[in-house]
């Protein structure tokens, strides 16, 4: 327990050092962005390659509080981590017998709504959606499957161990790939890939690549927000 | 216009949806009020704010409420099956017991949820939390004393049938304890016993032949309780309260005579 505790001791310092980090970097490089809301409007497509604004504002203009959103989140999750470890785990909740129509739809729909998950991230810089919106989605089908077969034997199903261990390389991938530009002499969160031909799934950069790192991010957290609650305090 | 209808619709969804009493039907009224929400979203040409608030409002809270509610809003029984007052009938949970204690969760808002279980296993149940609320033909006494028990509702009578010529005495079965079923098994296959039944197990065993066994019927007084977590102490009052209620209104007699007779 004591190992495990300190091993998330250790994910929480790295998170702060790697934040001030990106910090440091954009007070060195990136002066006060003064464009007007027009302005976006109009050069948004051609800035960014992303045809849906909302994206190309929240993910390049802004990839900036975009990144603190994401450190909010981990933070939540790591909290619930933290402090619901010390809690002894129960099984009290695991085996609720639900019916065959609630278990055969949830088998069902769970491909569905992870397929949709899917386009929602993929499709992110073109039309509405984008990783947080995938990332939710895909998590409540999860959740739906633990209403129905029970918590313990979704977390058992879908290796939840090792989609932590995931969720963790993905937020350190978002880092490098907000950092990456440093090392191309370029200032930090800058776009270093192709715009390509804006309405194209390849297209806008590195916007894709955020969204799929933040839809996974957000799909694993929620379930561990969850899963922790369900486990640790036989509740939500 | 549409946008309109939907907007008045909305403080409409949001007021039946305080009114309800069951929280799952509250719950589902929630998802549909966000729904509705992200539909005017999507009118008011926002549609990445419209798939958030479906994604997160509408299904996600959902889900996690159920989650939550399956945990809380359920009034969790255990007990062992006793046919006549907590049995079974297929999947169906039947009895006397049940009945009231259906009513009893009725009134608080909650869904009853029961819980099949060996005779030893109710009590460490109940203080380990996993149950608000024990049945199953328990007579008033034979429990721990850090459980809390209702008033009474039932009387019951106490029967000792005993054969002793086996080596074996069964001592397992002493008192109530385990299932109602090893003892009509070993009944049937005419086994060694001495065990103290309450009138409901007893009617059960009785269907079997009795002969060659002793039955006595003991001069003490006794009744059915309820027992309650103890940490659940206003769940005392309030089912002492419920079952006073259903004596006064003649409703208790008829459901012993529908169970009993």
């Amino acid at each position: 327990m004591s190992v495990h505790r300190s091993a998330l001791a250790v994910y929480a310092v790295v998170l702060v050092v790697a934040f001030c980090g990106i910090l440091l970097a954009l007070f060195a490089y990136h002066g006060p962005d003064e464009s007007s809301g027009r302005d976006y409007i109009n050069r948004g497509v051609g800035d960014t390659g992303a045809v849906n604004l909302v994206s190309a504002i929240y993910l390049n203009y802004r990839l900036y509080d975009t990144l603190f959103e994401i450190l909010v989140f981990s933070v939540a999750v790591l909290g619930v981590r933290f402090y619901l470890t010390d809690q002894r785990a129960s099984d009290v909740v695991e085996s609720v017998p639900e019916s065959h129509v609630v278990r055969r739809s949830a088998d069902l729909l769970f491909p569905l709504i992870l397929i949709f998950a899917v386009y929602l991230v993929v499709f992110g810089h073109l039309s509405p959606g984008g990783g947080f919106s995938g990332g939710a989605v895909a998590g409540s089908g999860l959740l739906l499957c633990s209403v129905a077969l029970g918590a313990g034997v979704v977390a058992r199903r879908f290796h939840e161990r090792v989609l932590e261990r995931l969720e963790w390389t993905a937020l350190l991938a978002i880092l490098l790939l907000a950092l990456l530009p440093l090392l191309a002499g370029r200032p930090a969160l800058y776009d270093l890939l192709p715009r390509g031909t804006p309405g194209r799934v390849a297209s806008g950069g590195s916007i894709l690549l955020y969204n799929l790192l933040i839809g996974f991010k957000v799909f694993v957290g929620t379930w561990v927000i969850i899963h922790f609650f369900i486990r640790h305090r036989g509740e939500i | 216009m549409t946008q309109t209808a939907l907007l008045l619709l909305l403080p409409v969804v949001a007021a039946l949806t305080l009114c309800q009493r069951r929280r799952l039907i509250a719950v589902i009224g929630m998802g549909v009020f966000s729904l509705l929400l992200s539909a005017v979203y999507l009118l008011a040409a926002a549609p990445d704010v419209a798939v958030a608030e479906a994604a997160i409002g509408s299904a996600l809270v959902t889900v996690i409420y159920v989650l939550a509610i399956r945990k809380t809003g359920r009034l969790v029984v255990v007990g062992c099956e006793v046919p006549g007052l907590l049995g079974r009938e297929g999947k169906r949970v039947v009895g006397l017991e049940h009945d009231v204690l259906e009513g009893f969760a009725r009134e608080l808002g909650l869904d009853l949820y029961v819980q099949f279980v060996p005779r030893e296993s109710i009590e460490p149940a109940l203080l380990r939390g996993e149950a608000d609320i024990a049945a199953g033909g328990l007579v008033k006494g034979d429990s721990a004393q850090e459980l809390c028990t209702t008033p009474v509702h039932l009387p019951t009578a106490k029967f000792r049938i005993v054969m002793r010529k086996g080596a074996k005495p069964l001592a397992e079965f002493g008192g109530s304890r385990g299932y109602l079923s090893d003892i009509v098994e070993a009944v049937r296959h005419k086994q060694p016993l001495d065990v103290t039944l309450d009138l409901a197990r007893f009617m059960t065993v009785s269907r079997q032949d009795l002969t060659g066994y002793e039955v006595e019927r003991l001069p003490e007084e006794s009744a059915y309780t309820f027992l309650v977590n103890p940490n659940r102490a206003d769940l005392v009052s309030k089912l002492g309260a419920f079952l006073g209620k259903m004596q006064e209104k003649g409703e208790l007699e008829a459901f012993i005579r529908r169970h009993m007779s």
